[in-house]
């Protein structure tokens, strides 16, 4: 079958606002009362029917995640505080490192300001001669300060935490303007760990999904009821599911078996990492390209590239990586719709 | 040294000093449909890469190519010469083009094409693999009028752009793993950026990039900046190019939102950053910098016989499935040639401060580039990636002294760089600060280029790499011959060392016409055949080398060849049977597929993918069905008998970790367990044949690149023994449950300084095997065969673990592997890649039990006879490259008991049931 959403969007021209981009639902304003005096500054600025900038105080670690039993790890991270103007929403993230690490949600006009720890075992080896790990953004806004890299690249700092091969510190703060014309979702990974190339094919990889700040709205704006971001690694999606109205983020890990209430909308956030290049399918779903009025049932996807659609949840069916070698290694998950 | 070769080349050294060019009509957006005619000349570059020139008879080729800028609706005219050695094309895919013919070398061809469609489209010379090397350049095809493209600003508003807001033009070819640019200023002045370069600009200015892709694929990621995908107002920061030609052409405006930085621009595939592919786009505030970039490693510069010894120089080395051409400098025959012959063409020559640069452009496989050794205190070394790829890498090299790389996959592939300090006569082969010392991958530092065990490293590499070197037994004589350039090293192995520590040549060891003889065959005969991957044989039906050389043990002749030209047959490494004896399976190791061969006619019944770089298939003897062992990916493909397609793979590793790589693997007798040796993360691994990591067990004591990679196991499956590649041990493990039991050092009785003997481990025997590869146990469990490619046969015995014997064994000692002698006990056949004759070993002569009498009964040569059937015809290194051995019929335990009775009726009863005598 094929799934079409909203007749709407494809009527949409062509503009600042991509298909991918355009259909998130206002912010609740109650999530919104704590801040209610930059509300009021924003609304004297901008008016109310936009969104207004909130400032994000974010705190993350890595750890070291021991998890096959053989003395291999993989390195996450984790969510340890998120407070918006004030308001503290860390409960929407695991307690525990996870693999993706948090998908944090962001505005256009957003402020964020990310302090980077680093609790990854010190006896831990390290192939090369970097002990210091970083959050590198895409898509959002920053100086040259928070890059996220090493000295060796960016002429500045090692700027990450723990120990780098120039410089050393035990935390570091990034900070991002997430302007407008930021829309998307993007990753961020590691750039520093063990040497300039860092370590995000272990696990240290994330995303942001930054909502657009544009208006005016369709009066009908979108609402969905599920979120997924899937990162396609070299043998496996890294998976989890947002519950649009909890914001909780559960189902961490490989392959997961994704759920989604039937005749609602949902999301996908595909991003890629490692060294292969896939092809995914979702089976019997068809859905826009982004930026275009051209229904796909597949895509061709590379590492760090996202690709992001909306579809209308009819039946269960499996996301399945078309690779040759990955879907013999069982690269599949299950998309139950009940 | 650089004083007295640089006199070289004439044609070089007339090149005009700088090079900038203006081509391309900026044409005014009122003009009429243009045509634009090019007079192209493909050209042989001093570091032997192509490139294309625009221009006159003198003017310099340049990599990328041209850009050739032209509006929607003109008409391109190419006139293209052909100044190389090879066929070369002018070959634009998704334009319109009138002629699909190569020029001839000395020829001329004339190209029409239609710009009908807008876009940026990859020109290339369209010649199987050498394009590669250089012959690929840009078209830009813009619409006539208006805005030809659009940014994103910085408060993110959408931009359009004409031509005449650009403030600079980046062409940026992503191939192999490494960048080629070109710069393109406002007023369409081209200038050469050459390889690896960091670009500049000026913040606020707006600039395009034009991002290609020929060869494997990419994905372009620029950090804090980001444009739109093609025809949308889709924001993005990361673009696939995809495998084969691919474009992307987008515009931004520098720094913006984000200020001035030294930026990173670079391939987002994992392997490729480890193998070198970024650079940086440096944003100079606006009166703080002039923007400007700096050019990379050029063809033209710092190298042995460059023509610009002041500009960095890039050598490259071209990935080939070729034999002994694994790591082929594209001057190689021209280096050869030279009087003072560097004999092998895997090895370059350059100077502090230039790159080396590798391309997979001759290849089906998956490969890494990888440090094997490099001058002590040098840096960027280790170079080496997380997972074997496609695609190629470079590095800067500033330390003097010799680097070998090789693949890890495949570790007999060799490459060498040396960095020769201009300023002391004799080429440096280790670091002259550090007393011309190397360290080795495997953790040795400091060792001295004096050492015998340095010495044997670098005769391994011209052995290796010079088929001239190899015994040809057909011949009768052997000569090898090293290179005939002094060097300098620590101390003085081969000669004197003169003042200022200038040692002899390397040539003080040739061997002059040594005599070579086969020697005589077996005096009891086997039983069936015995299968052997003469992996290096080369056939003229096909271009891809290999072939297999079926060999008759009821009278030791050559039966039958089976090189499957229509197939392309490429490097066949190892092979297995099934249950009644009639169908071969084949793996083709620089390649994805598995080949089924009619065993009694030698003809194809299926070319099956399989996936990267397949090494070695066994069966499961419980149900016949195949197990593959893919050794370029993470896995092992199941094809389930009677079935002609891989059902699954499976992995080698948890999810998300390091890729195994898995080589060569046995299964256990009952069909339980499959066994691999995991040379990517330098362990052992048992799985169950369904599926399941049951234990990984580490074979390096700690120390770094033991490389196992190969597993032989006991009739009863309880005990596995693996051979670390790059340690020269054996581990033994328990098949149980993966515990280590015992790490059996093969080289302890050799001093690696002075090269001397002795029974240093005291176990009665001095014997060395020096880069042990196949260890199969003999079916009846009695002893460990071990090939070692250093030229050793080294035999184990079960039940003590100890070494009780060493045999002599011709270079490149490989392959390993059993079969039944006639009226009773076991044969090991023996391959070798640089010889072309088969070792026979008996390892029990007298069959009492007792193996330290084991001794080789004979040889069997490997050439074709006019007797020998055959598909195609040998047409050079014959019987070369002996690897995966099988002998017909399969008795190990656990296969031995499925034969049919028409196998079963040739053995003995106790060769018939091996565990319970």
């Amino acid at each position: 079958m094929s799934f079409q959403i909203n007749q709407s969007s494809c009527d949409m021209p062509l503009s600042q606002s991509a298909i991918e981009t355009t259909k998130i639902p206002y912010r609740s304003f109650c999530a919104r009362a704590a801040a209610g005096f930059v509300l009021a500054m924003s609304i004297s600025f901008i008016g109310a029917d936009k969104s207004y900038a909130a400032e994000h105080v974010i705190e993350m670690t890595a750890k070291d995640i021991s998890d096959d039993g053989f003395g291999n790890k993989l390195l996450a991270y984790q969510m340890l505080s998120h407070k918006i103007d004030g308001l503290d929403v860390t409960d929407r993230y695991s307690n525990a490192p996870t693999i993706p690490g948090p998908i944090i949600e962001l505005t256009e006009g957003d402020k964020v300001k990310l302090t980077l720890l680093n609790a990854i075992d010190p006896a831990y080896p390290v192939a090369g001669a970097s002990k210091q790990v970083s959050v590198h953004v895409h898509g959002v806004h920053y100086k040259i300060l928070s890059d996220g890299t090493l000295r060796v690249i960016n002429r500045k700092l090692d700027e990450g935490a723990g120990e780098g091969p120039e410089d050393t510190f035990a935390s570091y703060e990034y900070e991002w303007d997430v302007a407008p014309g930021t829309a998307g979702t993007w990753p961020y990974h590691d750039h520093n760990y063990e040497n300039h190339n860092g370590s995000e094919h272990k696990g240290l990889f994330g995303a942001i999904i930054v909502n657009p700040a544009a208006t005016p709205r369709p009066q009908n704006s979108y609402k969905f009821s599920k979120e997924y971001v899937l990162y396609l690694g070299d043998d496996a999606f890294w998976g989890v599911e947002i519950d649009s109205t909890t914001k909780k983020q559960t189902k961490h890990g490989v392959n997961p078996t994704l759920n989604a209430p039937k005749n609602t909308d949902v999301r996908f956030h595909l991003i890629a990492l490692g060294t292969d290049l896939h092809n995914f399918t979702l089976n019997n779903y068809k859905w826009f390209d982004p930026g275009t009025h051209n229904l796909i049932n597949q895509v061709a996807i590379g590492p760090l590239e996202k690709h992001v659609f909306v579809i209308r949840s009819k039946n269960s069916t499996q996301y399945v990586d078309n690779n040759f070698s990955n879907k013999l290694l069982g690269m599949k998950g299950r998309f139950i719709v009940d | 040294m650089k004083e007295q070769i640089i006199k070289f080349n004439k044609h070089i050294a007339a090149m005009a000093v700088v090079m900038l060019f203006a081509v391309g009509f900026l044409s005014s957006s009122m003009a009429m449909a243009a045509v634009h005619s090019f007079n192209f000349t493909a050209k042989t570059l001093p570091n032997g890469q192509l490139g294309y020139a625009t221009g006159g008879s003198d003017a310099e080729a340049v990599i990328p190519g041209p850009a050739l800028f032209v509006k929607q609706g003109d008409t391109i005219q190419v006139t293209l010469t052909n100044s190389t050695a090879v066929d070369v094309g002018f070959n634009v895919p998704g334009l319109v083009n009138s002629n699909s013919a190569k020029a001839t070398p000395g020829q001329t061809q004339n190209y029409t094409l239609h710009a009908n469609k807008t876009g940026t489209y990859v020109y290339h010379g369209d010649n199987n693999g050498k394009e590669l090397l250089g012959l690929f350049g840009a078209i830009i095809v813009d619409k006539k009028n208006g805005p030809i493209d659009s940014f994103v600003n910085g408060d993110g508003s959408i931009v359009p752009v004409t031509q005449a807001d650009i403030d600079k033009q980046f062409v940026l070819f992503m191939v192999g793993s490494t960048f080629w640019g070109t710069e393109i200023s406002a007023d369409g002045v081209q200038k050469p950026l050459w390889a690896a370069p960091n670009l500049g600009a000026v913040e606020n200015d707006l600039v395009r990039f034009h991002v290609l892709a020929i060869g494997p694929g990419h994905t372009f990621h620029l950090h804090a900046h980001r444009w739109l995908k093609t025809d949308t107002a889709t924001v993005i920061d990361t673009k696939l190019l995809n495998d084969g030609t691919d474009t992307h052409s987008f515009t931004i405006k520098a720094g913006s939102g984000v200020g001035p930085g030294d930026w990173q621009f670079h391939c987002h595939l994992i392997a490729h950053m480890e193998a070198g592919m970024h650079g940086s786009f440096r944003v100079d505030a606006a009166g703080s910098g002039d923007g400007a970039s700096v050019v990379g490693a050029s063809p033209y510069g710092n190298i042995l016989l460059g023509a610009r010894p002041s500009e960095p120089g890039v050598v490259t080395l071209e990935v080939s499935d070729e034999p002994a051409s694994w790591f082929r400098s594209p001057r190689g025959d021209a280096i050869v040639g030279l009087p003072f012959d560097i004999k092998s063409k895997s090895l370059e020559v350059m100077y502090p401060g230039s790159s080396v640069n590798f391309v997979m452009s001759d290849t089906n496989g998956v490969h890494t580039i990888s440090s094997l050794l490099w001058p002590t205190g040098a840096h960027h070394m280790p170079f080496d990636q997380s997972a074997a790829y496609r695609g190629g890498g470079i590095v800067k090299l500033t330390t003097p002294g010799l680097y070998v790389f090789t693949c890890k996959v495949h570790p007999y592939m060799f490459g060498a760089v040396i960095v020769d300090d201009p300023e002391t006569e004799g080429l440096d082969l280790g670091n002259p600060a550090m007393d011309y010392k190397i360290d080795l991958v495997t953790g040795i530092t400091g060792l001295p280029t004096s050492s015998d065990l340095a010495v044997r490293l670098l005769r391994t590499f011209f052995v290796a790499t010079s088929p001239s070197n190899w015994q040809d037994y057909s011949t009768g004589i052997w000569n090898l011959k090293f290179p005939t350039l002094p060097v300098r090293i620590s101390g003085a192995p081969f000669g004197n060392i003169q003042d200022g520590g200038l040692a002899l040549a390397l040539s003080a060891l040739n061997v002059v016409d040594a005599p070579l003889a086969v020697g005589a065959a077996p005096e009891k005969p086997g039983v069936g055949e015995v299968w052997v991957n003469t992996q290096f044989e080369k056939t003229a039906g096909k271009y891809k080398p290999g072939t297999t050389t079926v060999v008759d043990t009821t009278n030791w002749t050559v039966k039958r060849k089976v090189a499957l030209p229509e197939i392309n047959n490429n490097n066949p490494h190892n092979m297995w049977t099934n249950r009644d004896q009639s169908v071969i399976y084949q793996t083709q190791w620089f390649d994805t597929k598995l080949s089924m061969i009619n065993r009694e006619t030698g003809a194809l019944i299926k070319n099956i993918t399989v996936g990267n770089t397949p090494s070695h298939v066994v069966t499961l003897p419980s149900n016949d069905d195949l197990t593959i062992a893919i050794n370029g990916e993470n896995g092992v493909a199941i094809i389930p008998a009677g079935t002609t397609s891989v059902s699954k793979m499976l992995p080698t590793q948890a999810h998300g970790h390091t890729s195994a790589n898995p080589h060569g693997h046995w299964v256990s007798a009952d069909g339980t367990k499959i066994v691999t040796p995991n040379i990517n993360t330098n362990d052992i691994g048992i799985y169950g044949a369904t599926g399941g990591i049951h234990a990984r067990t580490p074979t390096g004591n700690n120390a770094p690149g033991a490389h196992p990679i190969a597993i032989g196991m006991m009739p009863d499956s309880s005990k596995i023994y693996a051979a670390n590649l790059l340690h020269h041990s054996l581990s033994v493990v328990d098949g149980a449950n993966g515990a280590l039991l015992k790490t059996i050092n093969l080289i302890a009785d050799y001093n690696p300084i002075d090269g001397s003997f002795a029974d240093n481990d005291g176990n009665g025997a001095i014997a060395v095997g020096v880069l042990p590869i196949q260890s199969p146990v003999s079916p009846d469990g009695k002893a460990v065969v071990i090939a070692a490619t250093g030229g050793q046969i080294v035999i184990v015995d079960t039940k003590t673990d100890k070494i009780v014997k060493m045999l002599p064994c011709d270079p490149g000692c490989h392959g390993a592997n059993f079969g039944a002698k006639e009226g009773g006990g076991y044969y090991a056949y023996v391959t070798t890649k640089f010889g072309n004759r088969l070792t026979v070993v008996d390892i029990d002569p007298d069959n009492n039990g007792d193996i330290s009498d084991a001794h080789i009964a004979g040889y069997v040569s490997l050439v074709d006879t006019p007797s020998t059937a055959k598909d195609d015809t040998v047409s050079s290194l014959p019987g070369f490259g002996g690897q995966g051995v099988l002998a017909v019929p399969n008795v190990y335990n656990g296969w031995v008991q499925n034969l049919p009775d028409v196998w079963k009726s040739g053995l003995t009863a106790a060769q018939r049931n091996p565990v319970g005598h």
